[in-house]
């Protein structure tokens, strides 16, 4: 049987990497939690990354957009045209294939019909997490997308669902392979929006806190509407970060590093789940 | 009309990476447009574009230069 060994969160924004001057001692103080992260994650020893992200209307657009959608290609772009913007350099992340096929076979039985690429290019959303985590670029991902992005999106309850589903998924590979979960996105953020570069620490607070006391679940009876006005619709991609709760449901989290970043347009999480 | 043609105007050049302050009438000639959707894109107005139904992560990346941060 497959194994959960490691679950974390973190959020992800475009100038962590894009305007490396920008506020140096935020910046100093949330990389140093990733790298503690980073630190845990190499140390629970994951032969897979189950990554739970959005896209951010490089992929999908209005002709075909799915709510949730499972990256089942050898290889995956992260970054490739947002490089030059990103200063990350071009690069390909390898894929988990025939894992990412046996969860929508599996989903379908289940009654989560996920859609499913073979070819994603990948923003901010994986490239710069797993720039400052997975720097060598060896682990398998297996990218989980969720639509936060482009209204109506899935109910944070359906995501929750997803996650608890993807854990039975887990559970059930007779492969004894040890695997990661990284939710990115959030935590409040408005972008594009009128009043965007606006965040709101006191709900960056209630949802941290809310996890750190393990009750993430109640992050899954949140409306869209709520999450819109206290989150913005950056925080949407709060939907991430309940799967992989869902996936490790009680569990209590801990705060490796929250700063509400002005320059980055976010406030910003990175906490390492206790499973 | 839908505001599916003004997204495609913005997705197409954010897949593009090209970032502008404006989109002129004569970048515009394979797109339906209304009146409206044409002078928001040509005087680069972003609340009008947010209301007009252009996604926000769109206006974001295409106008970028348009934002103090």
């Amino acid at each position: 049987m497959a194994t959960v060994v490691a679950a974390c969160l973190t959020s992800h924004a475009p100038n962590m990497t894009a305007t490396p001057a920008a506020a140096p001692e935020q910046r100093q103080r949330f990389l140093a939690g990733l790298a503690e992260m980073r630190r845990r994650l190499i140390a629970a020893r994951p032969d897979l990354v189950m990554m739970f992200v959005n896209d951010h209307v490089q992929n999908f657009f209005y002709d075909n957009l799915p709510a949730y959608c499972v990256g089942v290609g050898d290889k995956h772009w992260a970054p490739r045209g947002a490089a030059g913007f990103l200063k990350i350099p071009e690069r390909q992340l390898p894929g988990a294939s025939a894992w990412g096929k046996a969860l929508l076979a599996d989903g379908l039985e289940a009654g989560f019909d996920l859609a499913v690429s073979h070819d994603l290019e990948f923003w901010d959303d994986v490239s710069v997490p797993a720039h400052f985590l997975m720097p060598e670029g060896m682990l398998p991902i297996l990218p989980v997308l969720t639509n936060c992005v482009a209204p109506p999106l899935p109910t944070p309850r359906r995501s929750w669902a997803l996650g608890g589903f993807i854990r039975r998924f887990i559970d059930a590979r007779p492969g004894g392979e040890r695997v990661a979960l990284i939710a990115t996105g959030g935590i409040s953020h408005w972008i594009g929006v009128p009043n965007t570069g606006h965040i709101n620490p006191d709900w960056d607070h209630w949802v941290l806190d809310t996890i750190s006391e393990g009750r993430g679940e109640e992050l899954a009876g949140l409306t869209w509407d709520q999450i819109e006005r206290d989150g913005g619709n950056g925080g949407q991609e709060i939907r991430n970060w309940i799967a992989v709760l869902a996936a490790v449901p009680g569990v209590k989290g801990e705060v490796l590093a929250y700063e509400p970043v002005k320059e980055w347009l976010t406030g910003c999480g990175a906490v390492w789940l206790h499973v | 009309m839908s505001d599916y043609h003004l997204n495609r105007v913005l997705y197409e050049r954010a897949r593009e990476h090209k970032m502008t302050e404006s989109i002129g009438p004569d970048e515009l000639t394979d797109y339906e447009l209304t009146a409206e959707e044409r002078a928001a894109l040509a005087s680069g107005d972003l609340e009008a574009l947010f209301r007009l139904g252009a996604n926000p992560y769109l206006i974001r990346r295409v106008f970028r230069r348009r934002y103090a941060l």
